[in-house]
């Protein structure tokens, strides 16, 4: 304890940290003592205090060698505080340079703008917290299965009721699934996102109910009374928020639901983006299982996460032993946060990094520029310190002076910056969370006040120390010889530019690296032509379409009446088009042996085609055939077949050829067997940057599900289609609405949303660091260029040709430059494994890359430089020496 | 303004010196006396009271003097009032015993008066 408070009493002023240091210490000590039995808060607050406590000194200090000074006669010249008219001083010498100015405070602008614009996406996404109590007390739980190889299975209901009938460490717990119900009245027909929510939601995330009540368990069980909770928007925009909403009823899926209830405002954003809340209606008795709920759960004041897991594997241990002896399916409990923002955390803290090293750019640029000012400014400075001003007085005033700096650059950075929010905003994915927010709030303005005060100890020291260091004589002395700069000046300028060079060497080869897996994941084929295809997606209620033939009859129907729009090439349908939903289960391949007891099991994707899908999606065959147009509609008794992937092929027939003509099952007991008849090449349905799973087709026929999704081929613009296809749905069913519409290159921009947001941005901060540290070069070597105009003049009447006076100036200025290059690509080598998650594959010393990077910034170093080197070149010996 | 035409003392000031009269203290035992004078609401903080004691020296109100025992970490400075402090400790008693006197008189009519 003394020793750590040893460190608070070197801040302390130092007659009294001589004289009483010790005893100050023993006193501390003590009072930690005496804090420590009441907690560690107490002891906290002793520290603080302590800390305090010394800082308070310092204004009775400061008065009293006031005081002193004043006894042995030194003019006081110190005692009023003029701030007013340092800053007036300050305005009044910033305007005089308006250039340089300018130059700063738009540096200083386009840096902090960046920073706040990125930060608004961190704050947005990580640190605004969720518009309910205790946020941070919010769980998400579900099951996963590491031997299917599963991260999220989907929660089975029976599991669920198993569990909070046992579990102790949640207030409560609910469960919800999204999904999307077809809302019919008079006039037409919507899809609407709802959550199928268990009744004890609205405790999880302590909302009440603005009007009405929220459903019971009586309500929320399989024989249950059709009820429904509106959310605030819905309410507002169907009902024009009318509170006489309650008690009638609205037709959804083709049946009707009474409306109890109208959630609050924040209750919209979660769960998903639903709109309104149906009663979950799970049966603890089902038969069988069916995984796919997801849950959340307010945990009790001071239970953590890994205790709450703990305890929920506890509550699942009759489900162990009753039928998962193997203990293939479990839960497990994250903060809801997590799992909401976790596929954007590696891309936000790398993009917090390049804005910060972009930052850092600019204020070394900045730091040049004032130090060559400062330096210009060291005659002022001579004559002021000459006729009596204090080092203190003259420090404090450039102090001022980079705080009204600072002050002006983050006022616009600011400015700039909400812009620049609107602009990521807008180039956001539309896949980002629902209840992320972005924009100007309290928490983004004190993060710019912070980058301002950043900035001014980054780039103010430089200009300070050298301003006001070295001693009278020689600043006199540079009254009569005002042209020759301090060597220490010009190391520290050249410091600087190769601080700079570096951070921009790492943003370029960062930026290349995270362009080139862009551009790898870009050219991946996805197995599919998604040129010219329309898909939309129509789901069947089963109140009405209630059996197979029903639904096939519709489903056939559909496909003819689309096949008939002009401009429709071909038509198909799939229950799952590429990334979109997923339908897993397990399959057990004939004559191959059987998988070892721990080996994964793999999970296999069901699609349910027409044959039309297949062309109409472009995918292609490897063996066999495609789905004909009486597969799996003709009499009992006939074979059923299927359609494999490639994955599945080599997943479950690895060594064999060609596995057309074998046959598969699923596993339970009675499943029977399907004749495979086709291999065709992997659709990357997870999105291009997965891996894909084993999947089978299955005809259509054999299974008419509710939902579908038809596909479209034309040869001109897919969206020329979209209402032509609503109007003829309409025709078929008018109380169907299409959801989902989109063209199948609009689905695949989408999932690369993400990735391209982010390496576009990664991109533009480096393009900005270069074009900063270009700045940063021109000025610098202008600048001592002009400071050695007497120099250069003296060597060309000494004989040396221009040659040597370009070389010489180039030689310098490269130098540095290299120097940062070197660095930059040594600390490159050294991060970019941080960014090796990002990189799909790409090698972080990707020789492309990093010889681009080094060509382009020497190459600009060059260019940046030739300017300044010319000029130096032309200087005229007799005038410049006439000059001085 | 009192007599002594000093201005009024700061309480920690006050309550440090009325540690003193009981004879020569340390620090340490400073803090703790004030502590318990003020019933625990005057909480001396290391830097604040060193400094206090300073500026009390510097006014020669205190004076202080080194004990060096054999060991010598254990060193402590002790301080004892002077004469001009015990002075000064009475004075700005006595200014504080006149405003508690108006202060009681004025409380008094007012509560009469209401």
């Amino acid at each position: 304890v003394r020793r750590t408070y040893w460190w608070l009493v070197c801040l302390a002023p130092r007659h009294l940290r001589e004289r009483h240091g010790a005893e100050m210490a023993e006193l501390f000590a003590d009072a930690v003592e005496r804090a420590r039995a009441r907690g560690r808060l107490a002891v906290a607050l002793v520290w603080i205090g302590a800390a305090l406590d010394i800082a308070a000194v310092w204004p009775h200090e400061l008065s009293r060698r006031r005081r002193q000074r004043g006894r042995i006669g030194i003019p006081d010249q110190g005692r009023p505080i003029m701030l007013g008219s340092d800053i007036r001083f300050a305005l009044r010498s910033l305007s005089r340079q308006k250039f340089a100015t300018g130059l700063v405070v738009a540096m200083l602008a386009i840096g902090i703008a960046a920073n706040v614009g990125v930060f608004s996406i961190v704050n947005g996404l990580f640190l605004r917290p969720f518009p309910f109590d205790d946020p941070e007390r919010l769980m998400f739980f579900n099951e996963k299965a590491p031997r299917w190889n599963l991260e999220i299975v989907g929660i089975n209901f029976p599991d669920f009721d198993q569990w909070r009938k046992d579990q102790k460490l949640f207030e409560a717990l609910a469960l919800w699934s999204t999904s999307s119900l077809n809302v019919a009245d008079g006039n037409g027909a919507e899809r609407v996102v709802a959550a199928s929510v268990t009744h004890e939601m609205d405790d999880v995330l302590r909302v009440q109910p603005i009007i009405g009540r929220m459903f019971n368990g009586e309500e929320d069980s399989p024989k249950g009374e059709y009820v429904a909770v509106l959310g605030y928007g819905f309410w507002q925009q169907r009902f024009g928020g009318n509170p006489a909403v309650l008690g009638t009823t609205l037709k959804m899926n083709g049946r009707a639901h009474t409306i109890i209830g109208v959630l609050p405002r924040e209750a919209d954003t979660f769960p998903g983006d639903a709109r309104l809340w149906v009663p979950f209606r799970g049966d603890p008795n089902q038969e069988g299982q069916s995984y796919g709920a997801n849950g959340v759960g307010r945990l009790k004041a001071g239970v953590t996460a890994p205790h709450a897991e703990k305890d929920l594997l506890r509550a699942h241990q009759p489900i162990f032993d009753k039928r998962d002896r193997e203990r293939i399916v479990f839960p497990f409990v994250q903060p809801l946060r997590e799992i909401a923002v976790r596929d954007y955390r590696t891309a936000a803290s790398t993009l917090s990094v390049a804005v910060g090293l972009l930052l850092a750019v600019a204020c070394a640029n900045v730091a040049a520029v004032m130090l060559a000012r400062a330096l210009a400014r060291r005659r002022e400075m001579g004559i002021r310190v000459a006729v009596g001003a204090s080092r203190w007085r003259l420090l404090r005033q450039l102090f001022v002076e980079n705080v009204v700096l600072a002050a002006i650059g983050g006022v616009l950075g600011l400015a700039l910056g909400h812009w620049a929010i609107r602009i990521l905003v807008a180039q956001l994915p539309d896949t980002a969370p629902p209840w992320a927010t972005f924009g100007l709030d309290l928490r983004v303005m004190v993060f710019a006040a912070f980058a301002s005060i950043a900035t001014v100890l980054l780039f103010g020291w430089a200009p300070a120390l050298h301003a006001v260091r070295g001693d009278l004589r020689s600043a006199m002395h540079n009254v009569a010889n005002a042209a020759f700069t301090s060597v220490g000046g010009r190391r520290t300028l050249r410091v600087l530019v190769a601080g700079e060079f570096a951070l921009a060497t790492l943003l370029l080869i960062g930026g290349g690296l995270l362009f080139r897996a862009y551009d790898r994941v870009r050219n991946i084929d996805p197995g599919f032509d998604p040129h010219g295809v329309l898909t939309f997606t129509i789901s069947l209620p089963d109140a009405i379409y209630n059996d197979a033939p029903k639904r096939l009859a519709f489903w056939d129907r559909a496909e003819q009446r689309m096949a008939q729009l002009a401009g429709a090439r071909s038509v198909g349908l799939v229950n799952c088009p590429p990334f979109g939903c997923h339908w897993g289960s397990f399959y057990v391949a004939e004559g191959m042996p059987p998988r070892g007891a721990n080996e994964a099991s793999p999970v296999v994707l069901n699609r349910f085609a027409t044959p039309g899908y297949f062309p109409t999606m472009g995918i292609r065959l490897e063996s066999g055939r495609f789905f004909e147009a009486d597969d799996g509609r003709r009499s009992e008794g006939q074979e059923r077949i299927v359609i494999i992937n490639q994955t599945f092929a080599k997943t479950y027939f690895p060594g064999v050829g060609n596995p057309v003509g074998r046959r598969i099952r699923s596993t339970g007991d009675n499943a029977p067997w399907n004749r495979i008849v086709g291999l065709v090449e992997d659709v990357k349905h997870y999105g291009l940057e997965r891996p894909m799973r084993p999947g089978v087709y299955w005809p259509l026929a054999q299974r008419p599900v509710e939902t579908m999704a038809i596909a479209i081929k034309t040869d001109g613009d897919p969206d020329a289609l979209i209402a032509s296809a609503r109007t003829a749905m309409r025709e078929l069913d008018a109380e169907l609405p299409l959801f989902g519409v989109r063209s199948m290159e609009q689905a695949l921009r989408r999932t690369l949303a993400v990735r391209t947001t982010y390496s576009w941005m990664l991109a533009v901060f480096a393009f900005t660091a270069l074009l900063l540290a270009l700045g940063g070069t021109y000025g610098v070597s202008s600048y001592l260029v002009t400071q050695r105009t007497r120099e250069i003049g003296i060597r060309v009447a000494l004989g040396a040709r221009r040659g040597d006076i370009v070389r010489g100036v180039l030689h310098t200025s490269l130098a540095v430059a290299a120097g940062g290059i070197v660095l930059g690509v040594a600390a490159s080598l050294g991060l970019s494994r941080f960014l090796e998650s990002l990189l799909f594959g790409v090698n972080p010393t990707d020789a492309l890359i990093l010889s681009g990077a080094i060509a382009v910034l020497l190459f600009s170093a060059l260019v940046a430089n030739a300017l300044p080197a010319r000029r130096a070149a032309r200087v005229d010996p007799m005038h410049s020496l006439r000059t001085e | 303004m009192n007599r002594y035409n000093t201005p009024a003392m700061k309480t920690r000031e006050y309550y440090l010196l009325l540690a003193l009269v009981g004879g020569a203290r340390h620090g340490l035992a400073m803090a703790r006396e004030v502590e318990r004078l003020s019933d625990q609401e005057i909480k001396l903080w290391p830097a604040t009271l060193y400094g206090t004691l300073d500026a009390l020296n510097d006014q020669g109100w205190i004076t202080e003097s080194v004990q060096t025992p054999a060991d010598e970490s254990e060193r402590k400075r002790f301080y004892s009032l002077t004469r001009a402090g015990r002075q000064a400790l009475a004075a700005e008693t006595e200014r504080l015993a006149g405003v508690v006197r108006i202060a009681r008189g004025r409380l008094k009519r007012a509560g009469e008066a209401s």
